[in-house]
This record gives C-alpha cells, sequence and structure tokens, in this order.
C-alpha cells in the first residue's frame, strides 16, 4: 500500500488548561481539496497552524509523503497559506509581493520575473504589478495572497477563512476562482471556513471539527445524506430534531416512538441504542412530506402551522409538533399542498424513514 | 450593518458642523502658545542680529572661528553617535517589548520608565562613578585581563555618547514598540512561510515596515542631542565642548546673548531642515501603514 501524501496522526494541542485541538487524525490524498468546517474556537486554526509550523503540538504527529514535517522550521516546510487577514507585505508592490518567495530562495532574475508573470495570469491580475497592495479591493489582495503562496510551487497550500473578509458577492466570485485555481494546479489545499456553504461548493472531501475533535469526514452529500453525530446532521444542511424513545434496535436500524401516537420504523440509528433509551430524530426540511388530511397509520405526525414564507423557488412552512417541538418543512413552488394553506391550521406530516437518522446519547 | 454604515456617512457632516465651536473654544489656548513659543525664538533671532551692532557679524565670528566650528562638529559628531547607537541598541528591545508575554512586558516597559522617571542629574551622576578611572567598568576590565591601562570615559566625547545614549533610549523605544505592536503578526509569519529565514524577514520585512517608526524616533533623538546641557556639561571636558554648553557661556559667563542666540538658530534650522526632510521621506501620519 502507498503511503498517504499527508498523514495527520493524533494531533494534540493544550495551551494551559484549554485543550485547542484533542485528538486529530485525518489522511489527505495528493492533489484533494479537504475543507476543516466547525464553529468558532473548534481547532481548526489551530490545526492549520501546527501543519504551518507557528505551533508545535503537544503530541502527534504531521506526516508528508511519509517523512514527518515536525522538526522542519516553518520557512523550509515549503507550505504555502493564504490568511484571514490581510498579510501581503505592504511595503512592497503586487509584483514583488509575489517575488518575495522566490527571492528569498536566491533565484536567478528572469526565472522570478516570468513566475511573477504566470501567477498574476493564474489569479488573473494582470497589469496590477506595480500596484501597492493599499490600492487594491480586499478581494484583489487576497488573490495576490494566493499567487505569492503558489509561486514557489508548494505541496500543500493551507487556506484559514481567506474569504470571511468579503462580502457574500465577492465571496462567491472568488469561490470559484479558487476551484478553477485549484483545478489547474492541483495543488493540494487543505481550507478551513465555518460556512457549511462555502465548504460544499469547494471541497473534495470536508472534515467537521466540533470541540477540538473531527466528528466526521466525507463528501458533501454523504455528510447530508449519512451524518454521523448530531452535530454533524445540524452543521450540514437545515434540520430539525424530534425527541423520541427507542422501542426495538436491530442491525443498526431502530423503531422509535415519537410522544404517544406515532411510530418510525427501520430508522438508521447512531449512538448507544438501547430499548427505552432516549433518541433524537433527525428531519430535513426538505425531505419530508405535509399534507392536510390526516393519515391513518401511525408513521405520520400531527403539527400546527405557525408561520408560512415564499422564499421564490420553495416556500418554508413553520410548524409546531404537539410536543411543541419545532418543524420546518421546505416545499417546492408548484407544491398543491401550499394552496390555501393559512397559519393555525392542522397538517399531517410524514417522511420516508430511511432519509431520516437518529442520535442516541 | 446599514446602521454602521449611515452613522460613517453622517459623520463628516456632523464634524464640518462642529468646528466652528470647537475653534473657538481653543483659539486662547493656541494664542498662548504662539506667545510662548514664538516669542522667545523671534527675541533670539533678533537680538543675534542685533547686538552688540545690527548685522550677520554673530554669524559670520561663528563661522569665521575653527573653535566655534569645531564645536558644531563635536555636536553633531555625538549626536550622530547617539541616534546611531540608540537604533542599534532600542530596536531589538522595542521588538522584545512588542512581542513578550504581558507580564514580563509589562516589568520591561516599568524598568525603562522607571529610569526616565529618575531625577536626571543623579543618572548622569552614576554614570559618571560607573565610567571614571576607578569605576566598576574599567575595574572589571582590568580584573578580566582586557586592558592593563583604566580606560578614559569621562570627562570626554566618549563619556558624552554613553551618557546620552542612555537617556535617548527610551524616546526611541516607547514609539518604536508602537510601531512595531502594530504590524500584523500575519505578515511575519507569511514572510516565514515563504520561506524566508529569520534575518530575511528582519531586514525583508520588519525594519522597512519599522521604517517610519524608526525614522520618527532617530529624529527625535538627533534633535535633542543636539541642544543637549546636562549630560556634555557633567561626563564631557572642556577641551571638547558642545553646542549647548557653548550657549550656556555665552549667555552666562560672558553675556553676549548675540552670539548665543545665532548659535540657538544655527541648531534650530537645522532642526526644521532635518524636520522636512522626514516629511518628505515618510509624510505625516502615516506611520506603521497597513494592509487594506
Ligand atoms: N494562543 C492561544 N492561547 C490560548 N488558547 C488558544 C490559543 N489559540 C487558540 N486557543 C484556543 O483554542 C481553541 C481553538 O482555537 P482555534 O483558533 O483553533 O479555533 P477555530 O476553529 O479556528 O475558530 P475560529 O472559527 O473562531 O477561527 C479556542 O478555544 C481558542 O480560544
Ligand atoms: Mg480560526
Amino acid at each position: 500500500m502507498t503511503v498517504p501524501f499527508l498523514q495527520i496522526r493524533g494531533i494534540r494541542k493544550e495551551y494551559g488548561a484549554v485543550t485547542a485541538v484533542d485528538d486529530v487524525t485525518l489522511n489527505v490524498e495528493k492533489g484533494e481539496f479537504l475543507t476543516f468546517l466547525g464553529p468558532s474556537g473548534s481547532g481548526k486554526s489551530t490545526t492549520l497552524y501546527i501543519l504551518a509550523g507557528f505551533e508545535n503540538p503537544t503530541s502527534g504527529d504531521i506526516l508528508l509523503e511519509g517523512k514527518t514535517l515536525l522538526q522542519t522550521p516553518s520557512h523550509k516546510r515549503n507550505i504555502g497559506m493564504v490568511f484571514q487577514r490581510y498579510t501581503l507585505f505592504p511595503h512592497l508592490s503586487v509584483g514583488e509581493n509575489i517575488a518575495f518567495p522566490l527571492r528569498v530562495r536566491r533565484l536567478p532574475k528572469a526565472e522570478i520575473d516570468e513566475k511573477v508573470r504566470r501567477m498574476l495570469k493564474l489569479v488573473r491580475l494582470e497589469g496590477y504589478e506595480d500596484r501597492m497592495p493599499a490600492k487594491m479591493s480586499g478581494g484583489q489582495q487576497q488573490r495576490v495572497a494566493l499567487a505569492r503562496a503558489l509561486a514557489y510551487d508548494p505541496p500543500v497550500l493551507l487556506m484559514d477563512e481567506p474569504l470571511s473578509a468579503l462580502d457574500k458577492k465577492l465571496r462567491e466570485e472568488i469561490q470559484y476562482e479558487i476551484r478553477r485555481i485549484h483545478q489547474e494546479t492541483s495543488v493540494t489545499i487543505l481550507y478551513v471556513t465555518h460556512d457549511q456553504e462555502e465548504a460544499l461548493r469547494l471541497s473534495d472531501r470536508i472534515a467537521v471539527f466540533s470541540r477540538g475533535v473531527i466528528d466526521q469526514t466525507g463528501t458533501g452529500p454523504e455528510l447530508y445524506a449519512n451524518p454521523a453525530t448530531r452535530f454533524v446532521a445540524q452543521f450540514i444542511g437545515d434540520s430539525d430534531f424530534l425527541k423520541g424513545v427507542v422501542a426495538a434496535t436491530s442491525g443498526g436500524l431502530a423503531d422509535i416512538h415519537l410522544g404517544d401516537e406515532t411510530v418510525v420504523t427501520g430508522v438508521p440509528v447512531h449512538g448507544k441504542a438501547t430499548a427505552g433509551g432516549n433518541a433524537a430524530v433527525m428531519l430535513r426540511p426538505e425531505r419530508i412530506n405535509l399534507s392536510r388530511t390526516a393519515g391513518t397509520d401511525r408513521a405520520g405526525i400531527a403539527a400546527t402551522v405557525n408561520d408560512i414564507t415564499f422564499l421564490g423557488n420553495n416556500t418554508h412552512v413553520a410548524t409546531v409538533t404537539s410536543a411543541n417541538e419545532a418543524l420546518s418543512v421546505r416545499l417546492p413552488f408548484g407544491d398543491t399542498a401550499i394552496n390555501g394553506l393559512t397559519t393555525g391550521e392542522k397538517v399531517w406530516i410524514t417522511w420516508d424513514p430511511a432519509t431520516t437518522h437518529a442520535f442516541c446519547d | 450593518m446599514s446602521v454602521m454604515t449611515s452613522t460613517t456617512s453622517f459623520a463628516p457632516e456632523l464634524r464640518q458642523r462642529r468646528r466652528p465651536s470647537g475653534f473657538a473654544y481653543i483659539a486662547p489656548a493656541l494664542l498662548l502658545i504662539a506667545l510662548f513659543f514664538i516669542v522667545p525664538i523671534a527675541s533670539l533671532l533678533l537680538r543675534s542680529v542685533l547686538e552688540p551692532t545690527p548685522g550677520l557679524s554673530n554669524y559670520a565670528e561663528l563661522f569665521g572661528s575653527w573653535t566655534y566650528v569645531r564645536i558644531f562638529a563635536n555636536t553633531f559628531l555625538v549626536s550622530a553617535l547617539v541616534t546611531l547607537l540608540s537604533v542599534i541598541i532600542g530596536f531589538p528591545v522595542a521588538w522584545l517589548l512588542a512581542i513578550i508575554p504581558n507580564r514580563w512586558g509589562s516589568v520591561l516597559f516599568a524598568i525603562i520608565l522607571l529610569s526616565m522617571w529618575t531625577n536626571l542629574l543623579a543618572r548622569t551622576y552614576a554614570w559618571m562613578v560607573l565610567l571614571q578611572r576607578t569605576g566598576v567598568i574599567n575595574k572589571t576590565l582590568i580584573n578580566l585581563g582586557l586592558i592593563d591601562q583604566p580606560l578614559v570615559m569621562v570627562n570626554n566625547l566618549t563619556g558624552v555618547t554613553i551618557g546620552m545614549t542612555y537617556i535617548m533610549l527610551p524616546f526611541i523605544i516607547l514609539p518604536l514598540r508602537g510601531v512595531i505592536k502594530d504590524i500584523e503578526p500575519g505578515i511575519l509569519q507569511a514572510a516565514a512561510l515563504c520561506g524566508a529565514t529569520k534575518w530575511q524577514c528582519l531586514w525583508g520585512v520588519l525594519i522597512p515596515l519599522a521604517l517610519p517608526g524608526i525614522a520618527s524616533g532617530a529624529l527625535m533623538v538627533f534633535v535633542m542631542s543636539l541642544g543637549y546641557f546636562v549630560t556634555p556639561a557633567l561626563l564631557g571636558g572642556t577641551a571638547n565642548m558642545m553646542v549647548a554648553e557653548m550657549i550656556a557661556q555665552f549667555v552666562q559667563s560672558l553675556v553676549n546673548w548675540g552670539m548665543g542666540g545665532a548659535a540657538a538658530l544655527v541648531l534650530l534650522v537645522v532642526t526644521l531642515l532635518l524636520y522636512a526632510i522626514q516629511l518628505r521621506l515618510f509624510g505625516v501620519g502615516r506611520i506603521g501603514q497597513e494592509g487594506q
């Protein structure tokens, strides 16, 4: 078996009493675009900083092509990085910024000039060579930072929320640029964000961080369809959770009571499921059906409409169950169940149990 | 967000409307400052061209006499040396102050402030004791076998340079510390990842970014040194006078206000010239220019 390109092995980082990264293990393939997704303080940046060599892990190891990186100082790691804040050298022009890593490597001038030209073309900033960073927009500055980080052909490019300071429209524009650049250069990218949409749009795989550990790693569709933990289910896509009690389990599936009336059977279950134990059933607003006549079976749940919001291609119906739990339903435009629906109306909600998940503590 | 934008767009109007009344408040203070600064300078200028007889005789004498020119040369030499030494010693200290953890930083900071607040004469006499023939420094060097004869470090320009460098250091450390603190740490991290060694980071990034701070600190030290009196008077010798001592002699011993005024004005003109050069090179308020 070949060694994985980049291995993060049991990384742990403590700052005094604070454990910033608990136990992160991950293999990254060459050329992969992998995103660390997680809420603030979940240890994404710390992991990236350890990769960059700005911090030493309390324990664990990092291997690039089978060789440990930990003994190599930052300036010899040959890793590229784009930061959240603008970090262009303010006293150097755009061209000089991109040339900086090549100059410190003492490359011949002709080679440097050629490379700077190619990099400016890559990030579509031809003609900006003599501009000073202070005279450029935030988006342009981050593109220059990207060019500077790629100028020395690093095997790995780290990006720590590079777009978080930009407004939404510009952010989307540069997301596509980053994707294109990734495809053109086939550099391995580790990208940090707390924006799930950004993660889904950019990444080959996503590692979901929660309190210093990776809860789950997978492609966007995998995480969406099969979240391993309640946290992942909450973080990727929208979801509501209904409190239930496990009636019976077999082979990773469970039958679950929701209140007195409803029983859902054959729900994929995660965590320690035991009969009589509590479970939270996850429902995706776009994967449930709403009808205005109560069903006869016990596989649905009664709810009251609280609010109806038309959102163009879909309509969002906020309901509340008899157990007073919020449950959102998203109906595509043209769904006949909407016609004449009013707030306060009783509705009947059903779903395919195989598409839901239950989480036990 | 929208609230933010609206307040910022209103702000200039508010400021403009307030300006006249604000100015009215500070006008008396401005007038007072003008009186305090302009009157003495103007009177000096007048005396230098009027006493003892109207004309430029004072200036002719000042520039015509080898003795006086040498005093000026000494002064510029010592000031330049003090400035250079202050920058060389002050930069690493300022950098240390800017990066070390708060607790140790404040200890170091307190030491520097404390030395600044200690009486100037006391500090200068302390140096006299340290530097004299039988002082701690000479004794240590002799005991270590590094020298045979004690070094002569008082009553000459060496003593003046050492003593003044010590006095001037805080004036360069404190502003530089601010400038270095304002440098985005990510910029240095980016430089490191780009492959720059510590040395390359220092010369290629940190020093260029700190340059406006270095320049303003250096200018301040140089200008203060040009007119410094206490240290040269105590640690310097009679053979190597500096301009401030010369002015004091003109005025106090010789009661020659004309020559004193002329010497003071030469210093003032040099200072203004240097300040103009600094403005030219670095502009006003561009210290610590940032990425955005
Ligand atoms: N230098 C430090 N000293 C002490 N605690 C730290 C330090 N750096 C990070 N931490 C703590 O470690 C935890 C993880 O921080 P980290 O910056 O990795 O989070 P993050 O996932 O990048 O969050 P964000 O999205 O806010 O950037 C946080 O609780 C943080 O307070
Ligand atoms: Mg972070």
